[in-house]
């Protein structure tokens, strides 16, 4: 606990260090590139396009439950929030990595690296919500005051991510083999979200499975305060919130233990 | 007066894995290969740096020159012993580490400086200099991928210079740049010195060591074979090579 209060102040002691790797981390992304940064939001647009195509068209996942709302809406209400813990974990798994000539020379707190991805994604994320806020306002799909439960949902789901790419990144530096495995993780991680279908369409003997994910969660309470205007299930998010403390401690602790070795393993 | 560096037996050992990556382990691991090997690169080595010292450390490759410095930095912690170090760290190791090529000339100067633990602001004051220090307006605002290898060390140094260190750790870098902005460095160096500011100083040129530094490690293998005056034990050393 202690060694938590002292890494926070020593990261906050190093906030200007923390903003210019936020900045490198977008500034130098998208250089050379004709749209740049634009491509933030054609990226999940396409996806959300061509992934409505195949399972509203070819597949009709029913989302009837769900008032209405075309299905692409449905889907990228989930897959904006899916695409950010996936970049974010994708990204922070080679963050140590990539950052070895600096590792190996000087001293700064590590957990900077990890930190400035993760919240350089969270800014990607942003500008890709203003398609669904688009998206809204053609469907004149309304909101209510509910929509505030977006702000504690994310939270929790940052807490969740940052805690996951602690352990990551820095098991990513022992065996490379973690960011392949990682990404066949997320992929199958997907499909056991309720990203491209309603959760309801998933059988009573199964939703045990969904309420240990805490990400199956997250999802769905982005899905009920955004689309259905209700508040979310208390029990669910509380249960996602504290395997998400759980999960983001251990990933402290497991980092702060390969921290020492860094420099003699990159 | 107390030490601003103290090394009391200080040991590092590397555990080198043989295997990279987990398919070659796990077979390794069944096989009952070594999985692991040890590397001692420092045994036992104990020595103290007063404030205001320049002192070069000499010793052929892969003697454990960069293992002290990087004990000194705090990158790496040691296998045994102790190390105490009472001052502001600026490394000058490999230069242009976070360097980002995609970056201009400008932006990788406050992204350097930040690393170095300096202040926007404090960047902000010393802009001018750090550019006229490496002459490169004509080029500041250009990606750093289209520099020369010159330039880039030019820039590199430019903003390590402007960093406020009480120890300042240089490591094989002054053979960069021509003749001309060599001397710039070493002028910069002989102002940090006349400043008080702690000066490790690691160089394969006996020359400019003794030019610099008025005491010298002499390390071979990972062991302290001498500490002394800079004439003196450069002599020695010199012996040991012929």
């Amino acid at each position: 606990m202690l060694e938590i209060v002292k890494e926070i102040k020593a990261i906050l002691r190093q906030h200007e260090l923390l903003k210019q790797m936020i900045n490198r981390e977008i500034k130098a992304r998208y250089k050379q590139s004709i749209l740049g940064y634009f491509w933030v939001i054609l990226n999940p647009l396409f996806q959300m396009l061509v992934m409505s195509f195949a399972f509203s068209i070819i597949m009709r996942v029913p989302t009837k439950a769900a008032n209405n709302i075309p299905y692409s809406i449905f889907l990228y209400v989930a897959l904006l929030p899916w695409n950010l813990f996936s970049n974010s974990l994708t990204s922070a798994c080679s963050a140590l990595v990539n950052n070895a000539s600096l590792i190996t020379k000087i001293y700064f707190p590590r957990t900077i690296l990890v930190i400035a991805t993760i919240i350089a994604k969270i800014v990607d994320f942003l500008f890709a919500s203003i398609i669904l806020i688009i998206f809204m306002i053609i469907y004149h799909l309304s909101i209510n005051i509910n929509i505030v439960w977006i702000i504690p949902i994310f939270l929790i789901q940052q807490i969740f991510t940052l805690g996951l790419a602690l352990i990551v990144s820095a098991a990513n530096l022992l065996y490379r083999d973690i960011q392949y495995l990682l990404g066949l993780i997320l992929l199958l991680w997907m499909y056991l979200t309720p990203v491209i279908y309603p959760v309801d369409l998933v059988p009573e003997k199964f939703r045990f499975i969904f309420q240990l994910n805490p990400m199956s969660v997250i999802i769905n309470a982005y899905r009920q305060t955004i689309l259905g205007g209700g508040s979310p299930n208390y029990q669910s998010l509380l249960l996602a919130f504290l395997v998400s403390l759980i999960v983001l401690f251990l990933g402290f602790v497991y980092f702060k233990w390969r921290e020492k070795t860094f420099a003699d393993n990159i | 007066m107390t030490p601003i560096i103290k090394f009391e037996n200080v040991t590092k050992k590397f555990i080198l894995q043989n295997q990279k990556t987990f398919k070659e382990f796990l077979p390794a691991l069944f096989s009952r290969q070594k999985t692991k090997n040890n590397l001692l690169a420092l045994s036992n080595i104990s020595f103290t740096i007063s404030p205001g010292e320049s002192l070069g450390i000499i010793g052929p490759n892969g003697s454990g020159k960069s293992t002290i410095l990087k004990l000194i930095a705090g990158v790496t912690a040691p296998t045994s012993g102790r190390v105490t170090v009472n001052g502001r760290v600026s490394p000058l190791i490999e230069l242009g580490a976070g360097f980002h090529p995609e970056l201009s000339g400008r932006e990788n100067i406050y992204l350097n400086g930040a690393i170095l633990g300096l202040s926007q602001k404090e960047i902000g004051r010393n802009f001018d200099s750090i550019v006229n220090f490496a002459d490169l307006w004509e080029f500041i605002d250009q990606p750093i991928k289209h520099y020369s290898s010159g330039m880039y060390m030019r820039l590199a140094f430019a903003v390590a210079v402007h960093t406020n260190p009480q120890i300042l750790i240089i490591d094989e870098i002054l053979a960069v740049g021509d003749a001309e902005f060599q001397e710039k460095c070493f002028q910069r160096m002989e102002e940090f010195k006349r400043s008080g500011v702690t000066i490790i100083f690691v160089s394969h040129s006996l020359g400019q060591i003794e030019n610099f530094c008025h005491r010298v490690l002499h390390v071979q293998h990972g062991q302290l074979i001498a500490d002394g005056p800079a004439g003196e034990i450069c002599q020695q050393y010199q012996a040991t090579l012929t």
